[in-house]
């Protein structure tokens, strides 16, 4: 069962010898360091982190992510002993270093093809891996649309406001199921990444939600974040 | 020579400047007839402000001259003095923290210059007055050991040729280098300088230019003073108000090379080219990085 869950963005910015003297966005770091830690917080036996990718795939759980394929500073490539992983589960499991966390992953990329039945029961798998004993924490990595402004990555799309606000929306109120219904085509067209946690969180957390809490949201570059933490309601 | 040739931190006043650093040695001329700013700041009160502008647009290093390079009017001990000792300790009282050069050659200028608060002594000459490495050694200042050819102060070079420009070069600003080390000057605050233009034709500086690595090879800080000189007038066929351009590449070929402190008119941009430089050897990060990464 899924006991904590944490949606988190994934830009490289979030490196923060990524972003050169100036710190960039340090609230938006510091929100997805809370929400790890809030996920992890009541002590999970298992981390799954679930991020989009090039092919639905299981990596392995002491993968990391690549920074130096990001740039970043010469001879600081960390520990080239673990394997790679895809960008986005890569940040994921950087935030979890970054956390200090050391247990079990259970790490999964997710195309960005792959339809939302699919999606859905990938996460319901994650949820009762391990018998229903097992208490697993959920890391989703994922943004809203990279099209939302002339200085986004994407350049701009006019529906794209739309789309973020409708998918924001279900996650704050809680009403994930409403996730499943996010067009994955739509979704690809305007950039936005995280279409295939959102419904593998959908997936993995059926149930009510006990508490929904947003630690960031806004698009300082034109790409949308959320970060929020999520706590299912008890069996 | 610095231990096994491998260069370390340079310390200047209270200071200590790690390998990678690159410093901006502002000139401020105390003179009347420099050949770029032609005594703009002459005035005390001018070069108080050309002070102040410096060390805002992110100078580390002031180095205050009180006799243009070019042969023109002879200037006295005592005149040098006058005109650049109550300086350094104006600026010495208004800046505690700052470093402090004097360029000068003459051991009663240095002497004197030091007791005002002076830390370095910027001996553009190469080693004219064998007296000045004492007042060095003596109050623990840091010292530039340039090579200026067979040069007296204040002339041009006629018709000076060399076997090999860098092996004079290397040779000349090592040896100043090593006696300085044996009379007691601090081994950490000596800089070795190739002096561009002083005892040199164009060719030639543009060969010391060229082969710089082989002066940062030896472990010995290197000071290049390059700032809209001669060389870089002839190469552009540009008069002294037009050779910023030229000044920055040579500047960015320099630090490439690994040059550390770099003497210049132009603060700003040359801060600005160094950073670049900086950060495409991997060695300073850029300011603010978000494109491709948000």
């Amino acid at each position: 069962m899924i006991i904590a869950a944490a949606l988190c963005p994934w830009p490289p910015l979030l490196v923060r010898e990524l972003t050169g003297a100036d710190a960039v966005l340090p609230e938006l770091r510091a929100a997805a360091a809370e929400a790890v830690a809030a996920m992890l917080a009541p002590g999970p036996d298992v981390v799954a982190v679930v991020g989009p990718g090039p092919r639905t795939a299981r990596w392995p759980g002491e993968g990391r992510l690549d920074v130096a394929a990001f740039g970043g500073w010469p001879g600081r490539s960390g520990d080239t002993s673990r394997p790679v992983l895809p960008p986005a589960a890569g940040i994921g499991a950087y935030l979890l270093d970054q956390a200090g966390y050391r247990g079990p992953r259970l790490v999964w990329s997710v195309s960005e093809e792959e339809p939302a039945p699919e999606c859905a029961r990938l996460g319901a798998g994650l949820a009762t891996q391990g018998g229903p004993s097992q208490r697993t924490g959920l890391l989703v990595l994922g943004d809203g649309s990279a099209r939302r402004g002339p200085r986004a990555p994407g350049y701009v799309d006019e529906r794209a406001a739309a789309f973020d606000t409708a998918w924001q929306r279900a996650v704050r109120a809680g009403d994930l199921r409403a996730l499943l219904g996010v067009d994955p085509a739509l979704a690809r067209e305007l950039m936005a990444t995280g279409r295939p946690g959102w419904q593998v969180l959908a997936g993995a957390c059926p149930g009510p939600l006990r508490t929904v809490q947003v630690r960031y949201a806004g698009d300082p570059f034109g790409v949308m974040y959320l970060v929020a933490s999520l706590v299912p309601a008890a069996p | 020579m610095p231990n096994e040739n491998l260069p370390g931190p340079l310390t200047l006043g209270r200071h200590s400047f790690a390998v990678q650093q690159r410093l901006v040695m502002a000139i401020v001329n105390r003179t009347p007839d420099s050949f770029f700013d032609q005594g703009a700041t002459w005035d005390e009160s001018a070069a108080m402000d050309r002070v102040h502008a410096v060390v805002a647009e992110g100078a580390d290093i002031v180095d205050i001259g009180g006799v243009a390079a070019a042969p023109g009017a002879a200037v006295g001990v005592a005149e040098e003095i006058h005109r650049t000792v109550p300086f350094v300790a104006a600026v010495r009282a208004a800046y505690p923290d700052l470093v402090i050069s004097v360029d000068t050659w003459r051991h009663e200028v240095g002497r004197e210059a030091c007791l005002a608060g002076a830390d370095l002594l910027n001996d553009t000459w190469g080693g004219q007055d064998p007296r000045l490495i004492a007042v060095a050694a003596q109050f623990g200042a840091g010292l530039v050991c340039a090579h200026a050819g067979p040069l007296a102060p204040q002339t041009r070079p006629f018709r000076v040729a060399y076997p090999d420009v860098m092996a004079d070069v290397l040779d000349r600003t090592q040896g100043l280098a090593a006696r300085a080390v044996a009379a007691g000057v601090p081994a950490g605050a000596i800089l070795i300088d190739a002096a561009h233009d002083f005892g040199k034709n164009t060719w030639q500086s543009l060969e010391v230019t060229r082969r710089l690595g082989e002066m940062t090879a030896t472990g010995w800080p290197v000071l290049v003073s390059l700032s809209n000189k001669d060389f870089i007038g002839e190469t552009l066929d540009r008069p002294p108000g037009g050779r910023l351009t030229g000044t920055l590449a040579a500047t960015a070929i320099c630090a490439w090379l690994g040059a550390r402190v770099f003497r210049v008119h132009q603060v700003q941009p040359a801060r600005e080219v160094l950073a670049m430089v900086s950060a495409i050897r991997g060695e300073q990060p850029p300011a603010r990085t978000v494109r491709g990464l948000a």
